[in-house]
């Protein structure tokens, strides 16, 4: 049987108007960097593959080859152009969003996610930077809850990113649950408990 | 060896030396494929120079020998609040554990262990290796005695259980505890299975049934089977008629299954052989086996996540079974380091009845999640959106057009200059693209995929409808339950309070229509609801952020 919460579903802090944070301006150019690289180790593969069935003692592979070419020219570039400019598209539309109790990662484009971690489920956080992202001086963040889950926030900058890691590990320090308190409050009452959290929780952020 | 004597450094019984001696032979043989190919080439290595037999008895010597020169170098002792093992020949380990690490205990008892009185010890460790937190072959005091150590080491966690449990031990001014004393055999027995339930489990096996199907399917094979039988079996078999013929097989097919439902039953009655669930304190407990009998002890409050799942013939006998998930990640209490993958216990209960999986839901869940239920035939589950229809028929018929586009490929290719293009086409995974060498192909086969994909549509709408009858969910004001499967059913239950992370994702498709997908990730895997309205999707995940973020129950 189907129990409407009690809880007013409306006044619950949503997640849908959020002023969701933009990641670091230089992420898009770093992007296409790696993809720029990218292409270029593919271009240089796909050149000597040319070359080695041309000069190959087979005939038919060699006509094979050229008959290929028009395709395999037309569909290189049509893949390096899109990846070169995937990212100016991508990267506008991801962000985070840091509240009091929550971190929130939305991205995608066609397919679109939003990711939410509770504070008081994250086990650990991880900053990374790879050779490219250090050169652009940005760092990735990254939330694990228990299990598998939780979001990696690529292209933060370097600053952004400690301040950000810091500020959660505060957080999950302050979130976190006393096992004293469980022993010594009273056992809490579902109810009672969900109504006087809701009081005091984070003030609703959609209207 | 007397358990009551802590601090000394003690040896297991040497009854060990079979346990060692069964890991070693495992540590060799990491996977079946090694030992065939192993063995594969003992035999052929023999046939050609009979003296390299002798490579069996040294070898079969050599691990007898490693069993009892383990079990000489394994030690343990035990403190008040931990227990040390040390072991190791070459590479030596030692573990200090400390009791209030351990996340249960759980018993194993071999026949040889039945026959003695003994059992095998494996502790759940928070992030290490469980391997090497076995004791082997010792006294069932001493396991009990550390049972009774570990409990005594966390009474603050013991305690928070009951909030999420159904103990009824709560005094007036609210504090709960644990008052009875651990129990002295079984506690309360909740279910147990008898020789009728197990037959239902033999008959119930998943893979008998895909065997059945498979001989189904290829039984005529065997007609070539025959013919490289045997010269007289040929000419008895292809003199014989059709008739006959088809009798033959026919009956191979029915042996086949018969032996199967042999060896089916068998293993159901050596795992599960006198089950039965108990409950024990703030643990739920399940003993089962004919030779080796396995115990099972997991924490209630550990539990993430009831499953309840039957396949075709499980709903013929109207039986289910339940597994009950607890965390597979343990998270470490020390903070910063990454947490150790350990993969826990799973509870299972492997045949029970509608009424008693609700019953064991409303023990697990505790007074929590009252309105959910496990049976997926309750009508209170909610269909998720037809658009889920179309998006997995356009899915499961891409998918089989993808698999038939080199057959038809290859069907139509008729030039055989092309071959050689073709197989590097082939080797470098973009066969789709040997249509385009040969004049006159790429329409017939463009065509011929066309047709197919057409073809396709109507069986994956029917494939696609059924499973999204199947799909459902329904929620309540604590929990959540998600209903699945095409075959048979599956109904995954949790408490929104137990979530780890929450995820709202939306296809294209999805987006047109205001549509989305919910994916709850628990700490023992995840639970998708597919196609609900966008509105519900983004209510339900707020929802729940909110009660994971106000509850301030342990999770775990």
């Amino acid at each position: 049987m189907f129990i409407n919460p009690e809880v007013p579903l409306e006044s619950l802090p949503g997640a849908d108007n959020l002023d969701w944070l933009p990641l670091h301006p230089r992420f898009v150019r770093r992007l296409q960097l790696g993809a720029l690289l990218r292409v270029l180790v593919i271009g240089a593969i796909a050149t000597v593959a040319y070359f080695l069935m041309k000069g190959g003692d087979s005939a038919a592979l060699g006509r094979f080859a050229d008959s290929l070419l028009p395709f395999a020219l037309a569909g290189f570039g049509l893949f390096a152009a899109s990846i070169l400019i995937w990212p100016m598209i991508a990267v506008p539309r991801r962000g985070y969003v840091v509240r009091e109790k929550d971190i929130l990662y939305k991205t995608g484009v066609l397919w679109r996610s939003v990711k939410a971690v509770p504070f008081n489920r994250v086990q650990h956080t991880k900053i990374d930077s790879g050779l490219l992202d250090r050169r652009f001086g940005l760092a990735n963040l990254s939330v694990f809850p228990a299990g598998a889950g939780g979001h990696k926030i690529r292209g933060l900058g370097t600053d952004t990113a400690e301040r950000l890691r810091v500020y959660v590990s505060e957080r999950i320090e302050a979130e976190a649950i006393e096992p004293e308190d469980d022993q010594n409050s009273p056992l809490p009452d579902p109810q009672a408990e969900a109504s006087a959290a809701h009081e005091n929780g984070p003030p609703a952020d959609a209207g | 060896m007397s358990p009551s004597d802590p601090g000394a450094w003690q040896r297991t019984s040497p009854f060990a030396i079979v346990f060692f001696i069964g890991r070693t032979i495992k540590s060799f043989t990491q996977s079946l494929i090694q030992i065939v190919a192993t063995f594969g080439a003992l035999a052929v290595l023999i046939e050609r120079n009979p003296q390299v037999a002798l490579v069996i008895p040294v070898g079969i010597l050599a691990i007898i020998a490693a069993g009892v020169l383990q079990y000489r170098f394994f030690r343990f002792r035990i403190e008040e609040d931990r227990i040390h093992i040390h072991q190791g020949v070459v590479r030596k380990t030692a573990l200090d554990l400390p009791f209030d690490r351990v996340q249960g205990i759980n018993v194993e008892r071999s026949l040889i262990d039945r026959i003695l009185g003994l059992v095998t010890v494996s502790l759940d460790t928070a992030g290490s290796a469980t391997a090497e937190g076995q004791l082997p072959s010792v006294t069932s005091e001493l396991a009990d005695d550390l049972r009774g150590r570990i409990r005594a080491s966390r009474p603050a966690k013991a305690a928070d259980d009951v909030s999420a449990g159904d103990v009824p031990a709560v005094s007036p001014d609210g504090v709960t505890r644990e008052t009875s004393a651990p129990a002295e055999s079984l506690g309360q027995i909740l279910l147990k299975l008898r020789a009728g339930d197990i037959v239902r489990i033999g008959f119930a096996n998943r893979n008998l049934v895909l065997a059945a199907a498979f001989l189904g399917i290829f039984g005529q094979s065997l007609t070539f089977v025959a013919k490289r039988l045997d010269p007289i079996v040929e000419e008895a078999f292809l003199g014989a008629g059709t008739l006959i013929q088809v009798l033959v097989v026919i009956g191979f097919v029915i042996g086949f299954v018969i032996a199967g439902l042999a060896f089916s039953l068998l293993g159901a009655f050596l795992r599960y052989h006198g089950f039965t669930l108990w409950r024990e304190g703030t643990a739920y407990r399940t003993r089962a086996g004919l030779l080796t009998q396995r115990e099972v002890v997991v924490e209630n409050r550990k539990i993430q996540q009831l499953t309840l799942s039957h396949n075709l013939i499980l709903r013929l006998f109207r039986r289910h079974r339940l597994r009950a998930l607890p965390a597979a990640l343990v998270p470490n209490q020390g903070g910063a380091e990454a947490a150790g993958l350990q993969i826990a216990e799973v509870l299972e209960v492997p045949l029970l009845k509608g009424p008693e999986a609700e019953d064991l839901r409303t023990r697990l869940f505790g007074r929590e999640g009252h309105a959910l239920s496990l049976l997926p035939q309750t009508p209170a589950f909610k269909r998720v959106s037809p658009h889920y229809i179309r998006a997995l028929t356009l899915r499961i018929s891409v998918t089989s057009v993808l698999i038939a586009t080199p057959f038809l490929a290859g069907i139509l290719q008729a030039d055989a200059g092309t071959r050689l293009a073709d197989a590097v086409l082939g080797l470098t995974g973009t066969t789709f693209l040997s249509p385009l060498l040969a004049d006159g192909v790429v329409g017939p086969v463009a065509l011929g995929l066309f047709l197919w994909w057409l073809a396709s549509i109507p069986v994956a709408a029917l494939l696609a409808w059924v499973r999204w009858r199947r799909q459902g969910y329904l929620h309540d004001d604590d929990g959540l339950a998600g209903r699945s499967g095409f075959f048979g059913r599956k109904v995954d239950a949790f408490l929104f309070r137990k979530a780890q992370s929450v995820d709202v994702t939306q296809s294209p498709l999805q987006s047109r229509k205001g549509l989305a997908t919910l994916h709850v990730r628990l700490a023992c895997g995840q639970v998708v609801v597919p196609y609900l309205d966008l509105g519900v999707a983004s209510r339900l995940r707020d929802y729940m952020l909110y009660q994971v973020e106000s509850s301030r129950l342990r999770w775990h």
